[in-house]
C-alpha cells in the first residue's frame, strides 16, 4: 500500500503540472498563432515588426518633400524584413561585447558600442578609409586657408538621407550647432569641436548660433577655427560631427534616435532592445564603394557568442580570454579563421608622483623594474596583448621601434631602492583598482605579489566601482597612490597619448608628472607643422618620460576575432570606422 | 532563513485567526505602504546623490573636463540641491514619469525600459517555477512517503547537489553538452538546444536557463515539502483519517497534503516576489533581454532614476506579496473559517 501512495501522489501532481502547461500552450497558440503578430511581445520580444520608417515621422512641410517623393518613391517601404536568404551577415553586438548601444545620436557618441552603429548609419563631411587616412565623405573636397584657420567644404550633390532628402549645407550647420546646443547635453562635442569659433559660446548658452559655421550656398559651408590645429579634420571624422536630419531629430519620437534617418551605407530597420539590431543596405548610398550585404543582424544579448559562432549561428565573434588557448593552437581548425589586430591602446600602472613614496623617481623605477611583465603577459593575460616597450602603441604613427622598455631587473631595483630616500623602509602602499568581486583581478594580484617578493613592498589592494573610480581620478588632483588604467586613442596623433597624459597640468595627467623639459617638447610638438619633426619631438618626450617612470606601460592591446571563411573583406580596425560596406558574402 | 520565516508567519497567522481583525489588519498594513515608500525613496535618492560617482562623469569616462561636466549636470538639473531634486523626482513619479536614462540608454524613458524587459524576466522565472515547483512537491511527497529508504536518501543527496552547484560552473557544462556539436568518431551529435537570446516561453532557448534557474527552487521546495509531509503524516488526524477507513489518496490529498502546503505558501510568495528582482546572472549568460542587464547597467553607471524605479517597484511588490501571503495563509489553513 505504501508503495502506491507515493506513486499516486507523484502521478497526480505531474498530471496537474502537465495539464497546466498544455493549457498555457494551447492558450498561447490561439492567442498568438504567428511569432510576428502583435502579441509577440507577450511571449518574447517582437521579432518581425519593423520599427523604422523615418519618413512617416517627418512633417509634410519638409522643404524637399516633393523631391523626396519623386526621386525616391520606393525607398521608404522597408517594412518587409524578410531577408533574401544567403546575403545576411550575423555579427555580435557592437564591438563584440554585445549589449544595447547607449545611444545612436551622433552628437552624444562617447563610446565604442554606439559608434560602431553610428558610423554605418550616418556620415560626416570627411571620414577614414581602411588605412585610417582622412578621405572625402559628404564633402567632395575642401580648401584650407593659408593660416590654417578656415576650412571651406564643398558638399556632394548626390548625397541623400535614407528618406531621400538631399543633404545640404544647412544640414551641416544644423548638425554642428545641434552638437553645441546645451540641450543636446553632449559630453563629447566640446572635445572634438570646441575649436570651432563660437562653439563654446553656444555650448555654455552665451550665443544662439555657432558663428564659425557659415553657409555660403546650398552646397558650400565654411568653418572657422580658433587656432590652426592639425587634427581638425580628424575631429570632423568623429561621429560627434556627423550630419543628422533636422526633421528626424525634431520628430517628437522619444528619443528620436530609435528611428534614425541617416546618410550612411546602412539603415537601421529594427532594434529589439537586448535582442538584436538589424541594419539593411542603403541601395541609394552615394559613396564609391557600395554596400554589398543586404542585411546585417547584430545579436545584442551577448551570452555564449563563441558557441554560437562554432554552431554557425554567428559569422564572426570576438575571442575572449577563456577561449584564447584553444583558438591559438595551430592544430585547431579555428586557427585559420583567427585574425589578430593591434589596438591603439596601452595599459598602465600609474605611480602618483604627488604621494609618498612615489615622489622619488628612484622608487618609481625600482617598482617598474620589479615587475616581470613578460611573465605576467604569458601567464595571466595568456599572450593576448603584447608587452609594452613605450607609451605609444604599435601601429600608431610615432611608435618608436628602438625603445627597449623598462627591463625586469629585481637586483637593480633593490639597488635603486637602497639609493632612494625611502631606503630605510617603504610606507604601506594601497593599490586602487576597478572591481567589485571578493578578490581583485589576477593581474593585480600577480603584480602585487611580484612587488612584495622583489622589493618587500607591503601592498594592499582596494577595489572600487567604475563610477567611483572615475570620480577619484577626474581632474588634476588624484588621490590614489598606485593604480592601473588603460588608455585608447581617440584620434591618431601622438598628442592623444603623450600630450594628454604627461603634459604638466593636463587633466588626464593622473601621475601628476610635471617635467619642464617634457612640457616644452610637448608644447613645441603640438604646433609643429612638419609631421616628421613633430613625431621626433614626441618621441624625445616619450623617452624622457620613460626614464622618470611616472607610469609603467604594461601592455599594448590586441583584438582577436574569428571570421567565417565565406565572409570576405572583413577587417577589425583599431578605430571605429565605416567597415561593413567592404564586406561581401561568398556562401 | 526559511525555517525562521515560517515560524514567524505561523505566529502571525495565529494572531489573524479572529476574522474581525482581518480587514482592519489589511487596511493598517496598506496604510503603511506610502510611508514605507517615502522612506525607501528618500534613502535611495540620498545614496544616489551623495554617494561617490556621478552619471555625467561616467558618460565622459576618462575625458573628464570639469567645465563640461558642470555644464551638462546643469542641463540635467543635477546641480540642484537635494530637496529640490527629490521633490521634482517624486512629483514627476506621481504623474507616472519615472525620469529618463542618463548614461546607458540615453534619453529613453525609465518606465519604457522596465516595461520592455520586465515581462521577459517574469516569463523566464515563471517557466522555471512551472517545472520545478510541481516536481519539487511531488518529489517531496515521494521522499516523505519513502522515508529512510534508499530512494529518499538518493533524492536528498540530489537535492543537496542541486543547491550546491554554482551557476557559473553549471552553465558552461550544460552549454557544452547540449549546445555544441559533438564529433564522436564518425558520428556528429547535436547541437540539441540553441543557446542564447530570447524567443518566448515556448522556444527551445528557454530550456537551459529555465532549468538552471529552477534548480534552486526545486531543491528548497523538495526539502520543505518532505519535512512538512513527514510532520503531517505523523499527526493524529491523519491516523484518525486512516483509522476511519478513508482511501489512501483521500488521506493524502485531503488531509495530509493540504496541511503540508501551509508552510510552503510563505515560501512561494517569496519566490514570486524574488522574480521582480531579476535573475541577472542567468540572463547575462544566455543573453536574455530581461531586467537583469538593466539593473546592472544602472548600478555601475549611477543611473539614479533607474535605480529608484527598481527599488520602489521591488519594495511595492514585496510589501504586497507579504500581505498577500498573510491573507492567503488564513485561507489555506483549514482551521480558519469566515462566518
Amino acid at each position: 500500500m505504501s508503495e502506491n501512495r507515493g506513486l499516486i501522489a507523484v502521478v497526480v501532481v505531474l498530471l496537474v503540472a502537465l495539464a497546466g502547461m498544455v493549457c498555457l500552450g494551447v492558450g498561447a497558440l490561439i492567442y498568438c498563432p504567428q511569432p510576428g503578430s502583435a502579441c509577440a511581445g507577450l511571449f518574447g520580444a517582437p521579432s518581425n515588426v519593423s520599427q523604422n520608417n523615418p519618413s512617416q515621422t517627418q512633417p509634410t512641410t519638409a522643404p524637399d518633400q516633393s523631391q523626396n517623393q519623386t526621386q525616391n518613391p520606393t525607398q521608404n517601404s522597408s517594412t518587409n524584413n524578410t531577408a533574401p536568404a544567403g546575403n545576411v551577415l550575423r555579427l555580435p553586438g557592437g564591438s563584440g561585447g554585445g549589449g544595447d548601444p547607449p545611444t545612436l545620436d551622433p552628437a552624444n557618441t562617447s563610446d565604442v558600442e554606439s559608434a560602431t552603429y553610428i558610423v554605418e548609419i550616418f556620415s560626416g563631411l570627411v571620414g577614414f578609409n581602411k588605412d585610417l587616412k582622412i578621405v572625402p565623405d559628404l564633402a567632395e573636397k575642401w580648401d584650407v586657408s593659408n593660416d590654417g584657420k578656415t576650412y571651406t567644404f564643398t558638399l556632394r550633390q548626390d548625397a541623400k538621407f535614407h528618406d531621400g532628402r538631399p543633404v545640404t549645407a544647412q544640414d551641416v550647420k544644423y548638425s554642428l550647432e545641434r552638437a553645441a546646443d546645451p540641450r543636446t547635453r553632449s559630453t563629447v562635442s566640446p572635445l572634438y569641436l570646441g575649436d570651432i569659433v563660437g562653439f563654446m559660446d553656444k555650448y555654455t548658452g552665451k550665443a544662439n548660433e555657432v558663428s564659425g559655421v557659415k553657409v555660403l550656398d546650398n552646397y558650400t559651408v565654411q568653418i572657422d577655427i580658433d587656432k590652426p590645429i592639425s587634427y581638425f579634420l580628424a575631429a570632423l571624422a568623429h561621429p560627434t560631427s556627423y550630419i543628422v536630419d533636422k526633421f528626424n531629430v525634431e520628430s517628437g519620437e522619444q528619443p528620436w534616435y530609435l528611428k534614425p534617418n541617416g546618410t550612411g551605407p546602412f539603415k537601421l530597420i529594427q532594434w529589439d532592445q537586448g535582442q538584436q539590431i538589424v541594419l539593411e543596405k542603403n541601395a541609394d548610398y552615394y559613396g564609391d564603394i557600395k554596400p554589398s550585404v543586404d542585411r546585417i543582424e547584430f545579436l545584442l544579448g551577448g551570452g555564449s557568442a563563441m558557441t554560437r559562432y562554432e554552431n554557425g549561428d554567428l559569422d564572426a565573434t570576438r575571442v575572449s580570454i577563456a577561449d584564447i588557448e584553444r583558438v591559438s593552437d595551430p592544430a585547431s581548425p579555428l586557427n585559420k579563421e583567427l585574425s589578430i589586430d593591434p589596438q591603439l591602446s596601452t595599459s598602465f600602472i600609474v605611480f602618483n608622483t604627488r604621494k609618498a613614496p612615489f615622489d622619488d623617481p628612484k622608487v618609481r623605477m625600482a617598482f617598474a623594474m620589479s615587475i616581470d611583465r613578460q611573465k605576467l603577459n604569458d601567464v595571466v593575460f595568456k599572450k593576448m596583448p603584447v608587452v609594452a616597450t613605450g607609451i605609444l602603441p604599435q601601429a600608431f604613427p610615432g611608435f618608436n621601434q628602438d625603445l627597449k622598455g623598462i627591463p625586469f631587473d629585481p637586483e637593480g631595483a633593490k639597488k635603486l631602492l637602497a639609493e632612494s630616500k625611502y631606503a630605510s623602509g617603504l610606507p604601506d602602499i594601497v593599490w586602487s583598482t576597478v572591481g567589485g568581486g571578493g578578490t581583485a583581478g589576477s593581474d593585480v594580484q600577480a603584480i602585487a605579489e611580484m612587488l612584495k617578493e622583489n622589493l618587500g613592498a607591503n601592498i594592499s589592494v582596494e577595489q572600487t566601482d567604475w563610477a567611483t573610480y572615475l570620480s577619484q581620478i577626474n581632474g588634476t588632483n588624484v588621490d590614489f597612490q598606485l593604480f592601473d588604467i588603460g588608455w585608447s586613442a581617440d584620434y591618431v596623433d601622438p598628442h592623444n597619448f603623450i600630450g594628454l597624459l604627461f603634459r604638466g597640468g593636463s587633466l588626464n595627467n593622473w601621475s601628476g608628472y610635471d617635467n619642464p623639459v617634457v612640457n616644452q617638447l610637448i608644447d613645441d610638438a603640438s604646433v609643429e607643422p612638419n609631421l616628421d619633426k613633430r613625431i621626433q619631438e614626441y618621441q624625445q618626450a616619450e623617452e624622457k618620460i620613460l626614464q622618470d617612470a611616472p607610469v609603467l606601460p604594461l601592455t599594448y592591446g590586441r583584438d582577436f576575432w574569428l571570421t567565417k571563411p565565406y565572409v570576405k573583406g572583413a577587417f577589425y580596425p583599431p578605430l571605429v570606422i565605416e567597415r561593413l560596406k567592404y564586406i561581401t558574402l561568398d556562401k | 532563513m526559511s525555517a525562521r520565516f515560517i515560524r514567524l508567519f505561523f505566529a502571525r497567522g495565529q494572531a489573524l485567526r479572529a476574522p474581525s481583525f482581518m480587514l482592519a489588519y489589511i487596511v493598517r498594513r496598506l496604510l503603511w505602504l506610502p510611508v514605507l515608500l517615502i522612506l525607501i525613496s528618500l534613502i535611495t535618492f540620498a545614496l544616489g546623490i551623495y554617494g561617490p560617482g556621478d552619471p555625467v562623469q561616467v558618460m565622459m569616462g576618462l575625458h573628464a573636463r570639469p567645465d563640461i561636466i558642470a555644464q551638462v549636470r546643469k542641463e540635467y538639473g543635477l546641480d540642484q540641491p537635494f530637496p529640490v531634486q527629490y521633490w521634482n523626482y517624486m512629483t514627476n513619479a506621481l504623474h507616472g514619469n519615472f525620469g529618463y536614462s542618463l548614461v546607458k540608454y540615453q534619453g529613453q524613458r525609465v518606465s519604457d525600459l522596465i516595461a520592455k524587459r520586465l515581462p521577459v524576466t517574469l516569463q523566464l522565472n515563471l517557466v522555471s517555477v512551472c517545472w520545478s515547483l510541481p516536481l519539487a512537491i511531488a518529489l517531496g511527497i515521494f521522499a516523505a512517503l519513502k522515508r529512510k529508504s534508499w530512494l529518499d536518501v538518493f533524492l536528498r543527496g540530489m537535492v543537496i547537489l542541486a543547491v550546491s552547484i554554482p551557476v557559473i560552473g553549471l552553465q558552461p557544462v550544460l552549454t557544452f553538452l547540449f549546445s555544441r556539436k559533438h564529433e564522436i568518431g564518425p558520428m556528429t551529435l547535436g547541437p540539441f538546444l540553441p543557446v542564447g537570446g530570447w524567443g518566448g516561453i515556448f522556444s527551445p532557448q528557454v530550456i537551459l536557463p529555465a532549468f538552471i534557474l529552477g534548480l534552486g527552487v526545486l531543491a528548497v521546495f523538495t526539502r520543505q515539502t518532505r519535512a512538512a509531509m513527514i510532520e503531517v503524516l505523523n499527526a493524529d488526524y491523519v491516523r484518525t483519517a486512516r483509522a476511519k477507513g478513508l482511501k489512501e489518496w483521500m488521506v493524502l490529498g485531503r488531509h495530509a497534503l493540504r496541511n503540508a502546503l501551509i508552510p510552503l505558501v510563505t515560501l512561494i510568495g517569496f519566490v514570486l516576489a524574488g522574480m521582480f528582482a531579476g535573475s541577472f546572472i542567468i540572463e547575462s549568460f544566455y543573453g536574455i533581454p530581461g531586467v537583469g542587464q538593466l539593473a546592472y547597467d544602472a548600478l555601475i553607471s549611477k543611473e539614479y532614476y533607474i535605480i529608484m524605479a527598481f527599488t520602489l517597484m521591488i519594495a511595492v511588490v514585496y510589501v504586497l506579496m507579504n500581505l498577500l501571503i498573510d491573507i492567503l495563509y488564513v485561507f489555506v489553513d483549514p482551521r480558519i473559517r469566515y462566518k
